[in-house]
């Protein structure tokens, strides 16, 4: 929302045609459009000539007869009903091309952030990036309805009328003309002085947004510090400079955007009224062309307005427009399909280093062998860099140095879609979607029943999953509401089994659950060694006490590497892990039966 | 339209405004219908060959001067009208904002954030809308309906006007249909697109679990079937859009027909002449903003109305504390809390039980344990947050209840537990207290809270701008800053509300020294989870479940063998893990 604050002058027009450019995949459409809207404006410029026709050659005349004048009247009638049809289903060609092509900037925008590197998403904020996929491209929306089908007919009406005009009486119709170049002038100079004004009051509007959401979310420290009389005179300034902009701005339409047109257009209308006048001194003059050019006259100034206030719609929409072609633009993750598959699930990770963006380095010298169907476990401290090693090893972040190995293959090899198949993880937060247990189990893929429950089964969830009014096809409210968090963890963990992988990957899968779902994560776990390759990284040490091998990380290196009984019975990190484990248990249980006061 | 009424004390404040407005208005409105009527003489003079050129230099005159002196009116009431408007926006505004300000934390605490903002700005234009755009429509529409027909019928022809008029009142019963379609259909293409709005954060926050499960492709399909349905609910909205331009032409147009038939019927039958026609088709093109200006009217009160409500509802809420204490002086600082049972509104389970504490002017409180024990409580209290019939706290000697708020805050430099920084300098936000303090003394108070160095290693040093749209600070960095804001009050009592947890142990270890040389004969309350920073308070407390289990200093609780023991070991077992050994 700041960006739009921005004081932006004049138009990126590579980005307006880029965006433009889009209208075109829509040919048929657009040329329907075209027709139509040829046709709405000639019924709209028509109706006057025929009533030309029928006050200088009936009604002036003092004749009227009865065939003639119907033949009149429905032609009249057709060319109204044509232009409000032909009006109405030119407009509806235009919107139909504008949702498609909003539609299709917002898939392209959405798939491109779906596809970028995860390192992209780390100094992103969440909502900016939802923004630019729904607020810009609805601002772009509005070039398409608002400005380009508002441009593209209101210039074809002007040119229509002065058409019209010059078939009427070609003298009188230059003498009109003069309007034309004047309100252009006008609304030029109109939009050269709003458009500063206009970003001002923008700018001090979010200021006092700003500054209500501060008071609101920090009144009590205004209180406290009893600055309530400052901090309301400070909003009082703002609010007084928001009101002064708006005066500004409102002062300098009330004195261009549309008296003054209309000033002009009654300054022409005495022209043609003099004109008119003078004329019928000398020759004869005909009553329906007076006619004629009064009602032409009304309708030529509006467009220009309304063109003119839609130009700061325009120039939104090319500001939007190019924040949503440069994430376009940027390339997404390389995935380039491979023939190497993961078979057995043994894992080499060889002096390894890695680090985020010019910061230190969050891993250093790591060396891991892995055998198929051995359990294995990371842990450590927070901050240790277990998270990261985790993200290296599901390729969420480019091997930085060193190499990781995976059956011999070097990780960057392996064919994408396997990868994602044969490596399963269970995330510490379960992310559970608004949609059936079924369907948060299987993600959309084309999983049995069967092998549904049968995951299900061994995480223990099946029962419960039962016990609901629907089963397997109970809609679960939005993120999970009816589920404890416990067996929001074991869904997520029969979610991944489900899918049968080779190598499973526990990010602290145990660390918001209660001991009993631990304990069926435990055995779960239990179960699989020796047919699944399991990682497990854990803060809490139960979890992993059984693994066959336990690496303990500090500050990016592997301190100590061991069994839980040979490291436990080391006086290093990890015993001392334990017992601050140990004791934490101890701390809560205090807290649990108060002691009686001493 | 009883919104009207309710603002009537606004009318009222600015009639001077709204009465020019309206009579500039009118005069527009009438001047207006004096150029038709004009044209219309000009043609049958020249049909009638009478026109002289005196008379029509007389005629073009009139028709610029009319020019003129529209344009100005037009210019004016716009400036009124909408100079009231704005006016009023503005009034609300700072009614809110200083409504706001009276408010006790529990207010806050009550209304969402975001529906507070709401009401601010949203409920606020509606309200501005109705006091302009809605005084427009409704008073201009109708005068310009009830003059265009008027003329129409007086001056020109009864029967020919009310021929010409037939379709109308369909526009105008159609407008109204439309308009709530439109209606209708916005608010269904609002909820589309906040359906857009979430997929979208869903799918994004759950970026990690899309890549580990491959779901890319499953995911565009889901936010395709909703960009689909949002575009299919813009579409609808566009279509009943659409429908207007062609109203409006059919029922202009067949009243034009109408019009010209019966018009030219009666030329023949010489009830009429041809100007008076002409100016007659040009009255019938100043109908179609009154039959638009009534669906208008309709929808913009609607929205102010609600609008209205909601402000006033939260306007009318009183403050959960009142400022009704006298006392402004108080003698020492010593503080007596005596809390027989707290609970908060709405909970059944009290949150505080027989809390008794003493402290003595220029000693230190500790009040340590675990989550949720009601530390925190115990401070809201004494900072009045909130008031409960069961709890006396007294400083000085005084009951809360008896100082002014005021007086209560002087005594009181709170560090509370988050931080919050406004939009300014670093400089301002530590200086909030005292918006007069010398740099030298905002310094001074930076050094203290250990916070200098950083700062000055920022690009602009003091001056960098902060908060929600400055540059982002980690966590112990804003605490640091509020703990110089607090020492800069250089108040009797300090209270640190667990405001060291996100700074190391070593940067705690320099504040917590620094405080015991400058607030040396001054009291002050530390609420925290790490032991360390208690360790030389006079008197320390454990809490839990809302009642002390343990207390004394920390040598004789170290002694007792209770939860501070165990919490003393834990911690000390948790700093060597932390260091890696």
């Amino acid at each position: 929302m700041h960006q739009d604050d921005k004081h932006q002058q004049g138009v990126d027009f590579a980005a307006l045609w880029r965006l433009l450019r889009y209208s075109l995949a829509y040919p048929r459409l657009l040329k329907e459009a075209g027709v139509l809207l040829l046709l709405a404006t000639a019924g709209q410029v028509l109706g006057p000539v025929l009533v030309k026709v029928f006050l200088d050659d009936y009604v002036a005349l003092g004749q009227y007869p009865v065939g003639e004048l119907t033949v009149l009247a429905i032609a009249y009638a057709f060319f109204y009903g044509l232009s409000a049809w032909a009006g109405y289903h030119n407009a509806m060609r235009f919107n139909q091309v504008a949702f498609s092509v909003v539609r299709t900037i917002r898939s392209q925008v959405f798939a491109s952030v779906m596809r970028k590197p995860l390192a992209y998403f780390d100094h992103r904020p969440a909502g900016a990036l939802v923004s630019r996929i729904t607020n810009d491209t609805e601002a772009i929306k509005e070039l398409f309805v608002q400005v380009m089908s508002s441009f593209i007919q209101n210039i074809t009406l002007i040119v229509a009328v002065f058409v019209a005009m010059a078939y009427l009486d070609l003298r009188l119709m230059l003498l009109c003309s003069v309007i034309l170049p004047t309100v252009i002038v006008v609304m030029y100079y109109y939009q050269r002085l709003s458009s500063p004004r206009y970003h001002r009051a923008r700018s001090v509007l979010s200021r006092i947004n700003a500054s209500i959401a501060e008071a609101i979310q920090g009144m009590r420290i205004v209180q406290m510090l009893n600055q309530q009389g400052r901090f309301t005179k400070q909003f009082r300034n703002i609010s007084q400079d928001y009101f002064d902009a708006r005066m500004s701005n409102m002062r300098l339409n009330a004195m261009m955007l549309r008296p003054l047109p209309d000033l002009l257009r009654t300054i022409t209308l005495a022209g043609v009224l003099y004109y008119f006048g003078s004329q019928s001194f000398t020759t004869v003059v005909e009553v329906g062309v007076i006619y004629a050019f009064i009602n032409y006259l009304s309708r030529i100034t509006e467009p220009v307005v309304e063109m003119t206030q839609r130009l700061s719609l325009l120039q939104q929409a090319v500001v939007a427009g190019q924040r949503v072609f440069g994430i376009i633009d940027e390339t997404g993750e390389v995935q380039a399909a491979s023939e190497y598959k993961i078979g057995a699930g043994k894992i080499q990770i060889e002096n390894l280093s890695f680090c985020y963006a010019d910061e230190n380095p969050v891993l250093s010298g790591i060396n891991i062998r892995i055998e198929p169907g051995q359990f294995f476990a990371i842990v450590g401290h927070t901050g240790s860099g277990k998270s990261t090693l985790l993200s290296v090893l599901l390729r969420f972040y480019p091997v930085a140095s060193g190499r990781i190995l995976i059956d011999g293959i070097p990780l960057e090899a392996i064919d994408q879609d396997n990868l994602r198949a044969q490596m399963g993880v269970v995330l510490q937060d379960p992310f559970i979607s608004a949609s059936t247990v079924r369907e948060n189990i299987t993600l959309g893929l084309p999983i049995s029943q069967s092998e549904v429950e049968a995951a299900a089964k061994q995480a223990q969830l099946h029962d419960y999953i039962m016990s609901l009014p629907e089963g397997y096809e109970t809609r679960l409210g939005e993120r999970g509401g009816e589920l404890s968090t416990g067996q929001r963890q074991l869904l997520s963990l029969a979610r991944t089994l489900a899918r049968r992988p080779r190598i499973l990957i526990l990010d602290e899968a145990t660390a918001n659950v209660d001991s009993h779902t631990e304990a069926v994560i435990t055995q779960a776990l239990n179960e699989l060694r020796g047919s699944t390759t399991i990682i497990a990284i854990a803060h809490r040490l139960s979890t992993i006490t059984h693994a066959d091998q336990i690496v303990v990380l500090h500050q990016g290196r592997i301190m100590q590497q061991g069994s839980h009984l040979a490291l436990l019975a080391d006086a290093g990190l990890y015993r001392h892990m334990y017992e601050l484990q140990m004791q934490k248990s101890l701390v809560q249980e205090a807290v649990v039966y108060p002691h009686p006061q001493a | 339209m009883s919104l009207f009424l309710k603002l009537s004390w606004y009318f009222k404040s600015q009639w001077r405004r709204y009465t020019a407005a309206i009579v500039m208005l009118l005069g527009t409105d009438v001047l207006e219908m004096v150029v038709p009527w004009i044209a219309g003489q000009l043609i049958d003079q020249v049909v009638a060959n009478t026109l002289t050129k005196a008379l029509l230099l007389r005629y073009v005159t009139v028709v610029l001067l009319i020019a003129i002196v529209v344009y100005v009116m037009r210019y004016l009431w716009r400036v009124f009208l909408f100079y009231s408007s704005f006016q009023l926006a503005e009034t609300m505004r700072q009614r809110l904002y200083e409504h706001m300000t009276r408010m006790a934390p529990g207010f806050f605490a009550q209304h969402r954030t975001g529906d507070l903002m709401a009401r601010a700005t949203n409920d606020i234009s509606a309200l501005e809308m109705t006091a302009g755009e809605g005084v427009l429509s409704g008073i201009d529409g109708l005068v310009t309906g009830v003059l265009v027909v008027g003329i129409m019928m007086i001056m020109i022809n009864w029967q020919l006007t009310l021929v010409a008029l037939l379709p109308f009142p369909f526009m105008a019963w159609y407008f109204v249909a439309l308009g709530d379609r439109l209606h209708i259909g916005f608010k269904e293409a609002q909820e589309r697109f906040s359906d857009l709005n979430d997929r979208v954060q869903e799918s994004v926050s759950g970026i990690r679990m899309v890549r580990a499960f491959g779901r890319e492709k499953i995911e565009d399909d889901k936010f395709l079937s909703i960009a689909d349905k949002t575009a299919d609910a813009n579409m609808r909205v566009a279509a009943t859009d659409s429908l207007y331009d062609p109203a409006i032409f059919i029922t202009v147009g067949s009243s034009f027909l109408l019009c010209i038939s019966m018009g030219a019927w009666q030329i023949q039958q010489g009830q009429l002449t041809i100007g008076q026609l002409t100016s007659f088709t040009m009255y019938l093109g100043f109908l179609i903003w009154p039959m638009f200006a009534y669906g208008w009217l309709l929808n913009i009160v609607e929205r102010g109305s609600a609008a209205y409500e909601r402000i006033q509802q939260l306007l009318e809420t009183e403050s959960p504390v009142q400022d009704s204490g006298t006392v402004d002086r108080i003698a020492s600082s010593d503080i007596a809390i005596d809390i027989r049972s707290f609970t908060y509104i709405g909970s059944a389970m009290p949150v505080l039980h027989n809390i008794k504490i003493a402290v003595e002017a220029g000693h230190t409180l500790g009040i340590v344990g675990p989550t949720g024990a009601g530390k925190s409580t115990i401070v809201n209290l004494l900072l009045r947050y909130f008031d409960h019939p069961d709890c006396e706290l007294k400083i000085g000697g005084i009951a809360l209840q008896e100082l002014s708020l005021q007086t209560l805050r002087e005594q009181i430099a709170l560090v509370p537990q988050d931080p919050f920084l406004f939009t300014a300098s670093i400089a301002e936000n530590i200086a909030l207290g005292r918006p007069g303090a010398s740099m030298e003394e905002i310094r001074a108070a930076a050094q203290l809270a250990s916070i200098d160095a950083d700062i000055m290693r920022f690009p602009q040093a003091y001056k960098t701008l902060v908060g929600e749209r400055g540059i982002t600070l980690s966590g112990g960095q804003k605490q640091r800053i509020a703990i110089a804001r607090a020492l800069l009050l250089d108040a009797p009592i300090l209270v640190l509300d667990d405001a060291l947890s996100a700074v190391d142990i070593e940067t705690e270890r320099r504040i917590l020294k620094h405080l015991s040389e400058v607030r040396a004969q001054r009291t002050s309350i530390i609420l925290c989870h790490r032991l360390t920073a208690v360790e030389d308070a006079e008197q320390i407390v454990v809490l839990n479940h809302g009642e002390i289990i343990e207390r004394g200093d920390h040598h004789s609780l170290v002694q007792q063998q209770g939860w501070y023991a165990q919490m003393v070991d834990y911690q000390r077992l948790e700093q060597t893990v932390a260091s890696g050994r």
